[in-house]
């Protein structure tokens, strides 16, 4: 910072305007050339005359977002004002080193590393005709490391598959529709005016937003990491996809989605997440996820899935209000309860009983092909 | 391309002169933005909560120029069609038919039949074919569909239209153009990069104050000031929907028609309806928060 140039240090106004721009892309605002003429032109109409309304067009001018503007004010003051003002880099810096950065290893399929003889004898148990179908039945939690490496590749080839299968569905509909004037009398033109063949456009299918809730407290995470991996191969099917984690609060995982490789996301979600497996609060975390997040993401169009054991520590009332709340801005709201899956379960539980009227669905999800039904859900929005 | 012939904003000041003779209050950020947009030629897009008055920006400005304003309200689903123009398909029939009973110019039929007389303008393309320039108004820009602001593009920044049928049509006025949004999902860059951009927030006490009174010349000072009080204290606390400056200026107008001088529970329990437009909302200051808030009114009145 010392060596940074400022606006004192230019001799004329259009240099120190260039310098200032120069300096706020080196500060990672996403500044052009464009922008930089539209600031010479302001300073032209006379903005140049008053600090306030230099630093009011100039805000103008650069900022894109609420966040930058909060960025500008100081970046502005540093460079044209004549008294210092303190870098705010500082703190944030010492926050970050902070983050107990867990081992990656202790990551992708937790509790599948140390997979007891118990375990597989269980896996066998499920009966089946053969070894694919039996997996697809498999509760997760269940699985050894060898069996889950393969349950993979099946369900890669599945996840496959089912893209496949639903681009078809939404190309079927095509001829259907209402009468397409513009292209009908374009085609009469042909005929001498006279209308015989007649064009029609259909509803174009629009992608959904999805929105998915995983917990990943306890147990709960080999299926969240299911969930989630299904979740991404449905990714070019919807509009845009945000995904939180929560045990004992909310994390925003949507930026890690976009990552090409899944593994790497995975790894990368870990190193985030502190709060891995750990005791729930589900109404605190939809809570969070109501004040901070819900008006900007959903809309009347957006499915929203939980996915959680409904064990909660937190209070069931509040697990009523928010999930209330939720549904008022949903299309679908879809719980996912893997213990559903296990026999003679019952919804009982205190938050679970409470959410249970607000569902439209509520599936278990503990296996492969329990996940792909799944589809039939999200395809019917 | 025209240029903007119109010749009355030549300084911040100058706009919020202008503005306030048309009963809107500018601060010292929104005149500026609203000069630069004027002069650059560059839209301008207004971001805050609703409520806050950003379409109303766009109202006083064309009363302030002394020209039309041009609306177009944007939802899911908004299609050329509708935002930009629609070939009249009756009128083209019609004269198809014509064309065949006489003597018949089939040869220039296509021509005939995609020409200015049988295309219906739809905002977007009335607001580049006036004769003076208009304000444009695309409000609620973060409702369309993200492909129709990748349309918008083209129009935001070279200030024409191509229309297949007929070729380019070229702006004869520059329209000023103001976009509105609530940002209930992020804009694109390239959209953001083209315009001004200005954040809307709520007002602070004095300014709101001055807004209600701007509405309501004849209301007693202290009424404002609780009025004002109470929605600064609604605004802090956490509800599904925030009341915003349009509701203070109702409220406002509803006390004055039930004519009470004070902010009491009673007046209050009336005229709640006009505030907190949530079940959940209403149920809350059912639920105590009346109480709060009469004792909050109470330590700064």
């Amino acid at each position: 910072m010392q060596d940074q140039q400022r606006a004192e240090d230019f001799t004329t106004y259009s240099e120190a305007i260039i310098g200032f721009v120069q300096w706020l892309r080196l500060q990672g605002m996403g500044v052009g050339i464009h922008e930089s003429q539209q600031a010479l032109m302001a300073a032209e109409f006379g903005c140049i005359k008053e600090k306030a309304l230099l630093k009011n067009a100039f805000r103008l001018i650069f900022c894109t977002s609420p966040s930058d503007r909060q960025q500008f004010d100081s970046l502005f003051e540093f460079f044209w004002g004549r008294e210092k003002i303190a870098v705010k880099g500082k703190t944030t810096y010492k926050n970050q080193s902070n983050i107990k950065k867990k081992s990656p290893a202790s990551l992708v399929w937790m509790g599948m590393g140390n997979g007891s003889e118990d375990q597989k004898e269980d896996a066998k148990k499920v009966s089946g005709a053969n070894q694919v179908a039996r997996l697809r039945k498999t509760d997760f939690t269940r699985l050894t490391e060898m069996e889950s490496e393969e349950l993979e590749e099946i369900a890669q080839k599945l996840w496959k598959q089912m893209s496949l299968r639903m681009k078809r569905k939404m190309k079927a509909s095509a001829n259907h529709g209402r009468i397409d004037l513009r292209n009908t009398l374009r085609r009469s033109l042909n005929y001498g005016g006279e209308l015989i063949e007649l064009r029609k456009k259909s509803p174009k299918a629009r992608r959904k937003k999805l929105v998915v809730l995983l917990d990943v407290s306890g147990s709960m995470d080999t299926y969240s990491f299911f969930l989630l991996r299904f979740i991404c191969a449905l990714r070019v099917h919807f509009a845009k996809i945000e995904a939180f984690l929560f045990s004992t609060h909310l994390i925003r995982i949507t930026e890690y989605l976009h990552t090409q490789n899944l593994e790497t996301t995975l790894k990368l979600m870990s190193l985030r997440t502190d709060n891995w497996s750990s005791g729930t609060r589900i109404g605190e975390s939809l809570k969070q996820f109501n004040d901070s997040f819900a008006r900007e993401i959903l809309h009347g169009h957006s499915t929203v899935i939980i996915l959680s054991d409904g064990l909660d520590t937190g209070e069931p009332d509040l697990v009523e209000e928010e999930i209330k709340k939720i549904k008022l801005r949903t299309r679908q709201l879809i719980w996912l309860n893997p213990l559903k899956g296990t026999m003679g379960y019952e919804p009982i539980q205190k938050g679970m009983a409470a959410a249970l009227p607000q569902l439209d669905h509520f599936r278990s999800a503990n296996t492969l092909d329990s996940i792909l039904e799944l589809e039939k859900l999200l395809i019917n929005v | 391309m025209g240029e903007l012939n119109l010749g009355v904003f030549d300084s911040p000041e100058s706009v919020i002169a202008a503005c306030d003779s048309c009963g809107y209050l500018a601060d010292d950020e929104l005149a500026t933005a609203l000069f630069l947009a004027y002069k650059l030629g560059k839209p301008l897009l207004l971001e805050g909560h609703p409520g806050v008055g950003k379409t109303e920006v766009a109202n006083v400005l064309a009363k302030a120029l002394d020209t039309n304003l041009i609306r177009l309200q944007c939802y899911e689903g908004l299609d050329v069609n509708s935002a930009v123009y629609e070939w009249n398909y009756q009128k083209q029939l019609l004269s198809i038919r014509i064309a065949q009973n006489g003597n018949g110019h089939t040869g220039n039929l296509e021509k005939h039949i995609f020409g200015k007389d049988f295309l219906l303008k739809r905002p977007l393309l009335q607001s580049i074919t006036q004769e003076k320039s208009p304000v444009l108004l695309i409000d609620e820009v973060d409702r369309a569909d993200e492909e129709f602001e990748a349309f918008l593009l083209e129009l935001l920044s070279a200030y024409q239209i191509s229309i297949p049928e007929m070729g380019t049509i070229e702006a004869s006025k520059k329209p000023i153009v103001i976009l509105t949004s609530n940002r209930t999902r992020e804009l694109s860059d390239a959209l953001k990069r083209r315009c001004l951009y200005i954040w809307n927030d709520f007002p602070d006490f004095e300014k709101e104050m001055n807004i209600v009174k701007k509405h309501h010349p004849h209301i007693e000072e202290s009424l404002v000031r609780q009025v004002i009080h109470a929605i600064q204290y609604l605004r802090e606390q956490k509800l599904t929907k925030y009341p915003g400056i349009s509701e203070s200026i109702d409220w406002a107008s509803a006390l004055l028609a039930i004519g009470t001088q004070k902010l009491d529970r009673k007046s209050i329990e009336k005229t709640l309806s006009c505030v907190l437009k949530a079940v959940d909302d209403v149920d809350k200051m059912k639920n105590g928060e009346l109480e709060r808030m009469l004792g909050e009114l109470a330590t700064v009145i």
